[in-house]
């Protein structure tokens, strides 16, 4: 892993609690949620909200790798997770990719889409965080828990 | 997505392949199903029970039932907390 930096570089808001571009690979994903789950572990982030945090981050981490760098593993993800002084987490995942729509997504719990295998993440991401934006095009998503 | 998600589609393609439908999934030691999980579980849902089976899952965490019914597919799967019942579900 490449410009790892996890040592809380702090500004009068949030404090920066890691900041990490990997290569575009399943394995990348699995190193950088692990590393966020012992980060929130240790700012002493209750367990559930852990699980919804890191599970949220997982999908985006995915569809950075499989859509934004068609699992390129010569492209980077970029990830950062800042907290501030009052446990709200944020998280930014961003690839090189040409980005998203988030109004092209259709609803998977609607009619067929039950059926598909595929089309959860998004949606998955905006049930279980505070907030979800898309910012550079639909190539960075910034999420927030409260 | 990764290992986890790859082996369990492999698994699952291996045993439709050789005839089985009738599937448990036993889930008490998956903390948490992101996504391509789920669809894997729905996929493979859908083919068995196009073949006359079905796939029951067995002690799931709630954490993994609460992300289940948060995408909506929790109603197409029978979840049980005993095997011997999951099992016998099937007769």
């Amino acid at each position: 892993m490449a410009n790892d930096s996890t040592s809380g570089s702090a500004n009068s808001e949030q404090r920066e609690l890691l900041n990490i571009s990997v290569p575009a690979t399943a394995s990348a994903i699995a190193d950088v949620s692990d590393k966020v789950a012992g980060i929130l572990l240790s700012i002493g982030i209750p367990e559930e909200k852990q699980l919804e945090i890191g599970l949220a981050m997982q999908e985006a981490l995915a569809n950075a790798v499989v859509h934004g760098c068609k699992n390129d593993p010569s492209k980077n993800v970029h990830c950062r997770l800042n907290c501030d002084g009052q446990g709200r987490i944020m998280i930014i995942v961003s690839d090189p990719g040409p980005g998203m729509d988030l109004r092209s997504l259709q609803a998977p719990t609607l009619g067929q889409n039950l059926y598909q295998d595929h089309g959860r993440g998004i949606y998955l991401i905006r049930q279980l965080m505070d907030d979800v934006r898309l910012e550079r095009g639909g190539s960075e998503i910034q999420m927030w828990k409260y | 997505m990764g290992e986890a998600v790859d082996g369990l589609r492999k698994t699952l393609e291996d045993l439709i392949g050789s005839g089985e439908h009738c599937l448990v999934i036993n889930l008490a030691e998956v903390p948490m199903i992101d996504s391509s999980g789920i669809g894997i579980l729905v996929r493979f849902l859908v083919s068995t029970k196009a073949r006359g089976g079905s796939i029951k899952l067995l002690n799931p965490s709630q954490f993994a039932i609460r992300t289940l019914k948060l995408v909506g597919v929790l109603n197409l799967f029978e979840v049980f907390d005993n095997e011997e019942n999951a099992v016998e579900s099937f007769s």
